[in-house]
């Protein structure tokens, strides 16, 4: 289920199909897990046994273009990809909240810099300090994807894009 | 060999960590720093034979930090590796002309910090 809009004047390649492809290779290569899309009915079950959920956000930055990518998170898939990525055992005491917050981060800080990689190689970003906190549920307006069997959704705003364009 | 990873993330610090622990190769010493600012008192302060730096990060960036290590003589030995989500060809070309061994794109196996370190070693 896609429901991002994105502006024609972006000069990003790849449309959607580079952030879902950017969310894939983080998950697999970084974090073991699998990355698929869903129709809105199952994501809509999904969404609804959770209520503790993470919002990562990372601002992107160049002279032509700015914006952010924001991922949405149940806390139980923060964790999950915490003990995939730490490789923790099961014997080891459980993340603190710092720590999968710092992850989660991390996760938000990956995607936005693949997806950047592939949509703006010539490009030089600067990206911000990965923001992280709770909510009580995910944003609409994102590619809603199922990562390991748990909800999330991934979001790019843009709040700068190339004037000369966008006057087409 | 000594190391030090250059990363604000704490998480990603601790990943490398791992790795290393898993490599096959003599490490005295790991060291670690949240931003370039910090890594530039622990290179003061120690003798570090391979850097891991990151690329953007708060206070100091990794490019800053490398720029600061470039124009140091005393630093011509240590050998530079970027870990960066950032692995625009731009930023590429601005790490060839610091004197960087590796460039290594974030999302990454953990085998490959492994053949990384085993190259620079």
């Amino acid at each position: 289920m896609y429901s991002m809009k994105w502006p024609e004047s972006a000069p990003m390649r790849g449309g959607l199909e580079a952030v879902i492809g950017a969310v894939s290779d983080v998950a697999e290569r970084s974090f073991f897990a699998m990355v698929e899309s869903c129709d809105g009915d199952r994501f809509a079950e999904l969404t609804a046994a959770h209520r503790d959920w993470l919002s990562a956000s990372v601002s992107f930055d160049e002279p032509g273009c700015a914006g952010m990518v924001t991922c949405h998170l149940p806390m139980l898939l923060a964790e999950r990809l915490f003990d995939a990525f730490t490789g923790r055992d099961p014997d080891e005491p459980p993340a603190d909240v710092a720590e999968v917050h710092d992850l989660v981060g991390e996760f938000a800080n990956m995607i936005c810099g693949s997806w950047l990689t592939r949509a703006a190689n010539d490009r030089t970003f600067t990206l911000g300090r990965p923001e992280v906190r709770p909510s009580a549920e995910p944003v609409a307006g994102g590619l809603s994807l199922v990562v390991d069997e748990q909800p999330c959704v991934v979001a790019v705003a843009f709040t700068r894009v190339p004037e000369a364009v966008t006057s087409r | 060999m000594r190391i030090l990873i250059v990363d604000d993330s704490a998480m990603m610090r601790k990943m490398i960590r791992r790795v290393f622990a898993l490599v096959d190769v003599p490490i005295d010493e790991i060291h670690e720093a949240g931003n370039g600012a910090e890594a530039m008192e622990v290179l003061d302060l120690h003798d570090i034979d391979v850097l891991l730096t990151d690329i953007n990060m708060p206070v100091m960036t990794g490019t800053e930090l490398l720029r600061e290590i470039a124009r140091q003589p005393r630093w011509r030995h240590m050998r530079r590796v970027i870990i960066s989500t950032d692995g625009s060809a731009a930023r590429r070309d601005e790490a060839a002309g610091l004197d960087v061994r590796c460039y290594l794109e974030k999302p990454f196996s953990p085998e490959v910090i492994r053949d990384v370190l085993n190259e620079v070693a």
